[in-house]
């Protein structure tokens, strides 16, 4: 489930297509408006509704993308992940279970 | 003062020291008041107490060594002070190193003509904590309001990178052999950003090493041989080794040198002449060795990387070392790749940092005060760009805002599209870069009926160049529990800044008003899962005579660690019970290193040693016994700097101290690998115990957890990976008993555990109160009142006094 509610281009609003420089791009952007707190970069839209986004969200993104293999894996869940909705999750869909359940393992990827 | 910004870097080295300017388009070294591009990290204090560096100083390094310091930056965030007896003044490392800093200031403003407040200094890349909070503090003595710290071998990698005609397209070794320790960095550089791929290193080798060497081939030869272990000896030493640092450079250039000196030494009360012959080849003898250690480390680091010899694009050189025509031909021979040209070895980590400092945005003129005109406007963008067309985005202060804005390249050739400004006064737009140029940008704003509006700041530059992107951590950070394992926070190669947060649970009660009662949060770094293997960088410490209230057993504890592009942390810990929030991170100290407690320790790790290699021995294990030889070599180093450090040289305690430490956590591994038919059937069980509950009792979620870290035991079965295979075995017990916690019986389980040992508990009355709770709810059937009096119960059990010693006391699970 974090593989999709986490998934790098979710974080960065991005088509699995994306050229590198274009992703610095849109990271560079992002990170510029959420320090000065435009509205619209707050939130970004995964299969399960909106999440909250954070710089450190953004940064830890884009350098996952940078790494050839991380990108890879990154694109397999992007490309067949269900269609992308902004609503935000309605009372039946879990939130994101697997993420707390990782963290309160001591999970570490 | 220049209109545009000015972007300093300081290499602050261990034997060499220097600075470089960055205008935007051209960086230049500084050169100190005698002319040179390096200033000797080297300070004198006189009878007086005046104060002399650099060149000046280490002239007196041989006469008056006793008021003379060096390699003080291997001490630093130590509590050591050194003395300077004639003035009858001590001083910190940090101290030593702000005078080298305020130097370097003066080079630079001399240079420029402008004041200067902000700069970028470069640390060695495996720094602990306490070493760079140490390197800020001597920055903030010497007068600089904010600096940010950058890993040396990512500078040295962004100087090459920037001069590079190709782009430095490709994948770069960066071999950098410093005063004390050995760096290697692979790098990759890809449509203009530059990417850490791998860092490995030796925090033990250096080109002190090789001067080491050099001198005592040549005490060797003299009527009376010097020893390190002997305090009467030093000064007699030390003339020796500059005068072998000496010969060592001149027989890069030549292939013989005279070692005079003009007076002789005084050694066990006899006069010691000295007028020796030194060749290139004696000296290539002796410091092969350490090369080919420099390049295993290189090799490793390829091996892990997936990188075969040939494969790198190409090598840079940096540090003194490094210029020895040996070191160069052994590097390209093995690595099989050329060696980058062009570039000085010794001013290329200072260029990079100016560099660097262009990226972070670090204009280094001291700020006039502030001059608004017109409407202002904040405003990011990147300060150095790869991207040609990078975006810019803004947002005027107050109501009313402009409608439009538009961005004027200065040399008229390109303009923005207007940007429609929103509601809130945020706009966003984009701009046009011209390659390897600094472009500035007019801000225009416009009103509603199209009049032009004077905005502040009125203009924006950026650079267009090689970038890096956010700086990776270098060592895992964690807390250290009072069971005597670490609950990390953030990865090694995590991008900073970064922030994480963990809720823990006091494993004590912390009386209000009692001074012995405090609770201990250890922060630690390593990259292994027991915390005494981890060094302790910091403790955050929440005492009796600090809280509002008495704190009970079991109460949640959020803490906080915070890193900042430098890597400087900041933790804090909110115990929500009181509404407290405690931030005094303290202790942030690399520990002492007396040699009696060397030679215990090392005393401890040889007996452990022998012990294992025996068992491996007997059971002809190859592999560890290699690794044992290995180890008995650092020992044997070791060891070498244990004599030295009884000779008074508190540089050699601290890395005989490190080096145990280091020894401590491979025999570990060692001993794990010796142990491996053992834990690999431990690890089977393990998976078919947590398959059979996981899949009986788990959710969706456990079982695709399950899976991953199955597929992960199972690759680190076949790689032989002992440490990786323990960890994940971890998370398969964790992941079996989240979900045998979900059956009435396992509660049933738990309660009768631990009432059995309800003797041992912190409050014997509480605790019995809740057996005699438990009892009922167990007769009555109700579990979620069973679960609440076990996990109250647990909390009242004490940990396991030998783990929480491991885990350096900490109060917190």
């Amino acid at each position: 489930m974090s593989k999709i509610v986490d998934n790098p281009f979710f974080v960065l609003g991005l088509s699995p297509d994306v050229s590198r420089i274009e992703l610095e791009r849109e990271a560079q952007k992002l990170l510029g408006m959420l320090e000065l707190g435009f509205a619209a970069a707050r939130t970004y839209a995964t299969p399960l509704g909106q999440r909250p986004r954070t710089p450190e969200a953004v940064r830890a993104a884009v350098a996952a993308l940078r790494d050839p293999y991380q990108r890879l894996v990154a694109e397999l869940w992007a490309r067949h992940a269900p269609p992308v909705h902004d609503a935000e999750p309605t009372g039946d869909v879990e939130p994101a279970p697997v993420r707390p359940l990782r963290r309160a393992l001591g999970w570490r990827p | 003062m220049a209109d545009s910004p000015l972007y300093v870097g300081i290499d602050l080295g261990t034997t060499n020291s220097a600075a470089a300017v960055f205008d935007g388009e051209r960086v230049a070294v500084v050169r100190n008041a005698q002319g040179g591009t390096v200033t000797p990290s080297v300070v004198r204090i006189d009878k007086q107490g005046r104060i002399t560096v650099g060149t000046r100083a280490r002239r007196f390094l041989e006469q008056d060594g006793l008021n003379t310091a060096a390699e003080f930056k291997r001490l630093m965030g130590t509590d050591k002070e050194i003395e300077f007896p004639t003035a009858g003044v001590s001083k910190k490392p940090q101290e030593l190193s702000a005078e080298i800093l305020k130097a370097l200031r003066q080079d630079i403003v001399d240079q420029i003509g402008a004041p200067i407040a902000r700069a970028v200094i470069s640390v060695p890349a495996l720094f602990e904590l306490p070493q760079s909070s140490a390197t800020s503090e001597a920055a903030r003595l010497a007068g600089f309001e904010r600096v940010e710290l950058l890993q040396e071998p990512i500078a040295s990698a962004l100087a090459a990178g920037w001069r590079a005609e190709d782009d430095g397209a490709g994948t770069w070794l960066v071999f950098d052999f410093g005063g004390g320790t050995f760096d290697a960095s692979l790098l990759e550089t890809r449509d203009g950003l530059l990417r850490v791929v791998g860092h490995d290193g030796d925090n033990f080798l250096g080109g002190r090493d090789f001067d080491w060497r050099i001198t005592e081939h040549l005490a060797s030869q003299l009527s009376v041989v010097p020893m390190r272990k002997n305090p009467e000896h030093a000064a007699a030493l030390r003339a020796l080794r500059m005068a072998a640092e000496d010969a060592k450079i001149e027989l890069s250039r030549s292939d013989r040198a005279q070692v005079t000196l003009a007076q002789p030494l005084l050694i066990d009360g006899q006069d010691v002449e000295v007028d020796l012959e030194l060749t290139r080849a004696t000296v290539e003898g002796l410091c092969a060795p350490l090369i080919d250690r420099a390049l295993d480390v290189c090799v490793r680091l390829l091996t892990a990387s997936g990188l075969g010899p040939g494969r790198l694009s190409r090598i840079v050189l940096v540090g003194g070392p490094t210029v020895m025509p040996l070191v160069r031909a052994r590097v390209a021979a093995r690595l099989e790749a050329p060696i980058a040209e062009g570039h000085d070895p010794m001013t290329l980590v200072a260029q990079g940092a100016a560099l660097y400092a262009a990226t972070a945005g670090l204009d280094g003129r001291a700020a006039d005060k502030p001059n608004v005109i017109g409407r202002q406007v904040w405003l990011q963008y990147p300060a150095v760009s790869s991207d040609l067309t990078p975006h810019v985005v803004g947002k005027f202060v107050g109501e009313n805002a402009p409608a439009k804005v538009k961005l004027v390249r200065q040399d008229g050739a390109w303009s923005s599209a207007d940007a429609h400004v929103g509601d809130d006064g945020t706009w966003l737009t984009s701009v046009t870069l011209l390659p390897r140029r600094a472009c500035t940008f007019d801000i225009q704003a416009f009103n509603d009926a199209g009049d032009k509006i004077p905005v502040s700041p009125p203009t924006l530059t950026i650079v267009q160049g090689l970038t890096i992107g956010d700086p990776p951590l270098s060592r895992t950070l964690g807390v250290a529990l009072a069971n005597g394992h670490v609950q990390v926070y953030l990865e090694r190669g995590a991008p900073l800044p970064a922030r994480r947060t963990f809720t823990h649970h006091a494993v004590e009660t912390i009386a209000k008003g009692s001074k012995e009662s405090v609770l201990r949060i250890p922060i630690v770094q390593g990259e292994l899962d027991a915390a005494h293997l981890c060094r302790l960088v910091g403790t955050l410490d929440i005492g009796g005579d600090a809280v509002k209230d008495t704190v009970p057993t079991g109460s949640p504890v959020e803490v906080t660690i915070e890193l900042d592009r430098g890597g400087r942390m900041s933790a804090r810990a909110l115990v929500p019970a009181i509404g407290q929030v405690f931030e005094q991170v303290a202790h942030l100290l690399v520990p002492d290193a007396a040699p009696e407690a060397l030679d215990s320790a090392i005393r401890d790790l040889r007996r452990q040693l022998m012990d294992l290699r025996t068992d491996a021995f007997r059971h002809g294990l190859g592999q560890v016994i290699e690794k044992l030889d290995r180890l008995e070599a650092r020992l044997s180093e070791a060891e070498r700097d244990i004599d030295a450090a009884h000779g008074g040289d508190a540089d050699a305690a601290q890395r005989a101290r490190r080096a145990l430490l280091d020894v401590d956590g491979t025999m570990a591994e060692a001993d794990l690998a010796r142990k491996w038919p053992e834990l690999d059937a431990t690890a089977r069980q393990a998976a078919i115990g947590a398959s059979s509950t996981v899949g009986l009792y788990g959710s969706e979620a456990e079982r695709t957890l399950l899976q991953e870290v199955l597929s992960a035991m199972e690759k680190a079965r076949k790689d032989k990976d002992a440490p990786e295979l323990e960890r994940q075995m971890r998370l398969a017990q964790r992941l079996s008993s989240a979900a045998f916690n979900r059956t009435p019986e396992a509660w049933e389980w738990y309660f009768e555990d631990a009432a059995s040992e309800v003797s041992k508990a912190r409050d014997l009355p509480r605790a019995h109160k809740l057996v005699d709770e438990g009892k009922r709810a167990l007769s009555r059937g109700d579990t979620e009142e069973l679960r609440r009096v076990v996990k109250a119960l647990w909390q009242l059990l004490p940990e396991d006094s030998e783990a929480r010693k491991r885990g350096f006391d900490s109060g917190v699970r």
